[in-house]
């Protein structure tokens, strides 16, 4: 008898509400690797509310970066990369700012990355890891620590936790429960979910539970996830859904790297119309425009 | 054949022929065409047993199977699609004693062949030239049985004879010491020629590309190389390697346009071509 039973809550909730306040000086974790699985829309969510002195943490990042760099609320960025491939080896607006002093860059090598957020997720304040000893990581980020092994003295290296307030993460797939299922391997979203005290995942179809029970294998969850529908919610980067936006990606390095030299007018409008003037994720698909979504289905 | 051959399948051939006959995987890195052209190269002939990990792909292309073209993006959810295997980013680094062959760019590299992707470090913490980060540079050259270094530049300024910061350690000497399980530093390639490293680990010259001098490299390296008594031409492709690079792996011509870079490069590298004989 189903009155027997205490009804479930739902987690799924509008893109507005979905991240609460964001305190200043907050660690948020971006998942996705390179230009695939990012989210966006959850980013620019997060923008939106002008959030102040955030660190974000992401394994591998793309020009995403950038565009949080460009509204004024990043305080330091922990990642092995950030840029578009051949699109721009470097994100510019990244690099302006570093080489300003008005980011500060922690650098850990991917698997540093991996490790840091592995560490959180196990309560551990490091990790051991031989990769980057005799480095110079050690000396420009010295709470990474060269030590020596206790069981074979031979010299290590501890990789530092890197505890997340938020992780924000795109899926293919999820339901009003919060569990969630990517079509792909899923990059290190899993590792950067486990490291946060709280997940918020954007996802591109918002299935009901029995359809997440076709396929429980593939299930991931966490203890306090979020979830909105947010179909498409990677643009410009890449999901199972679309194909990186190359034209999108060149115009926002072009807009950028205008600004980089005092010409800020491009960069502004863009992130006038893309992500405050869009006040919700509809708003900024219309932006895109139908013809170029189409354009990019996989 | 007379067609002008493009640095960056020239570097991918040079590559190509020098993997050991027990390479077994081999890594391809972003924004690494050639080494990603190499590989597949190296598995269509020489090495049909080998697998490629590349982006979130794993590949074996024998018996058959359609060659994948060169992805403007190494990563994309359904990257795997067609590949034997997909390439879990969040285990990749669980099994170390795996990769063979890695590949690592630079925006410098010194005498001893260390390299530094992350940046020139200025006053205090703050950076001077940012650089696009280690990537996965620290742990791949700790631990893969031997790495290329593919340098987009050859200049005094990217050949320095100290590195200023190391983020992949090269040093011969220094991996002994730490005892590092992986091979170090096997050729580096650049625009001017091809180099490996001597006993003591020193860089030294192995071949001259095409129409390239001693003095024209001396000039652009900040450090005195080791150099033979004889130095050859860096062997022009053969027909055959054309064929299958240009015919079967690179269908679309992405190396015959773009000059090599690594990640970080300068995009606006102008493709200088050199005559194939």
């Amino acid at each position: 008898m189903s009155e027997t039973y205490a009804s479930r809550t739902r987690v799924d909730v509008d893109l507005s509400e979905s991240l609460g306040t964001i305190a200043d000086g907050a660690i948020i974790g971006l998942g996705g690797t390179l230009t695939a699985g990012r989210p966006m829309a959850l980013l620019r969510q997060l923008l939106r509310q002008r959030p102040k002195d955030l660190t974000l943490v992401s394994p591998v990042a793309s020009i995403d970066v950038d565009l949080a760099v460009a509204t004024g609320c990043v305080r330091r960025v922990i990642t092995s990369y950030v840029g578009a491939e051949a699109v721009a080896g470097i994100g510019p607006i990244f690099r302006a700012a570093v080489e300003r002093g008005e980011v500060e860059v922690v650098d850990r090598d991917e698997a540093h990355c991996i490790l840091g957020l592995r560490a959180a997720g196990q309560g551990l304040p490091f990790l051991p890891w031989l990769g980057g000893v005799g480095t110079d990581l050690p000396k420009t980020q010295p709470e990474m620590v060269e030590f020596s092994d206790p069981i074979t003295g031979r010299t290590l290296l501890a990789i530092p936790a890197i505890n997340l307030d938020v992780a924000l993460i795109h899926a293919e797939v999820a339901d009003a429960f919060g569990n969630v299922q990517f079509a792909g391997t899923g990059h290190t979203d899993m590792q950067l979910a486990s490291a946060a005290r709280k997940v918020v995942v954007e996802c591109d179809h918002l299935v009901s539970n029995d359809e997440i029970r076709r396929n429980p294998n593939l299930t991931y969850f966490w203890r306090d996830t979020t979830v909105v529908r947010t179909p498409f919610g990677t643009h410009p980067f890449a999901s199972a859904a679309i194909n990186v936006d190359e034209v999108a990606l060149r115009d926002f390095v072009s807009r950028a790297r205008k600004a980089m030299k005092g010409d800020t007018g491009e960069l502004d409008a863009y992130v006038n119309d893309s992500v405050y003037g869009a006040m919700s994720h509809e708003a900024y698909l219309e932006v895109v425009g139908l013809t170029n979504i189409v354009g990019l289905l996989t | 054949m007379t067609s002008s051959v493009s640095p960056a399948e020239m570097q991918a051939i040079v590559l190509a022929r020098d993997f050991r006959s027990d390479d077994l995987v081999f890594q391809v890195g972003a924004n690494l065409s050639t080494a990603r052209a190499a590989c597949v190269m190296a598995n269509l002939t020489t090495h049909p047993d080998s697998r490629l990990l590349l982006g979130v792909e794993v590949e074996n292309l024998n018996g058959g199977r359609s060659v994948p073209p060169v992805p403007p993006f190494l990563f994309h959810a359904l990257g795997f699609k067609g590949g034997e295997a997909s390439m879990h980013q969040s285990r990749v680094f669980d099994d170390m004693s795996r990769p063979d062959v890695f590949f690592v760019g630079g925006i410098e590299v010194d005498r001893v062949g260390n390299v530094n992707l992350t940046g020139v470090p200025g006053e205090g913490d703050t950076w001077k030239v940012r650089g696009p980060g280690p990537v996965a540079l620290a742990t791949m050259s700790t631990f893969c049985r031997g790495y290329y270094i593919l340098m987009g530049r050859h200049d005094s300024r990217t050949f320095v004879e100290k590195v200023s910061h190391i983020t992949a350690l090269g040093d011969r000497k220094r991996r002994t010491e730490l005892g590092f399980p992986g091979g170090g530093p096997r050729l580096l390639l650049s625009p001017l020629g091809v180099f490996d490293f001597d006993d003591a680990g020193s860089m030294r010259v192995r071949s001259l590309n095409d129409g390239v001098t001693l003095e024209d490299l001396r000039g652009a390296t900040g450090f005195e190389l080791v150099v033979p008594d004889e130095v050859p031409t860096t062997p022009a492709p053969t027909d055959a390697e054309l064929d299958l690079l240009r015919n079967v792996v690179d269908v679309d011509g992405v190396l015959n346009e773009v000059a090599s870079r690594p990640a970080g490069a300068s995009n606006d590298g102008t493709t200088a071509k050199v005559s194939a004989k």
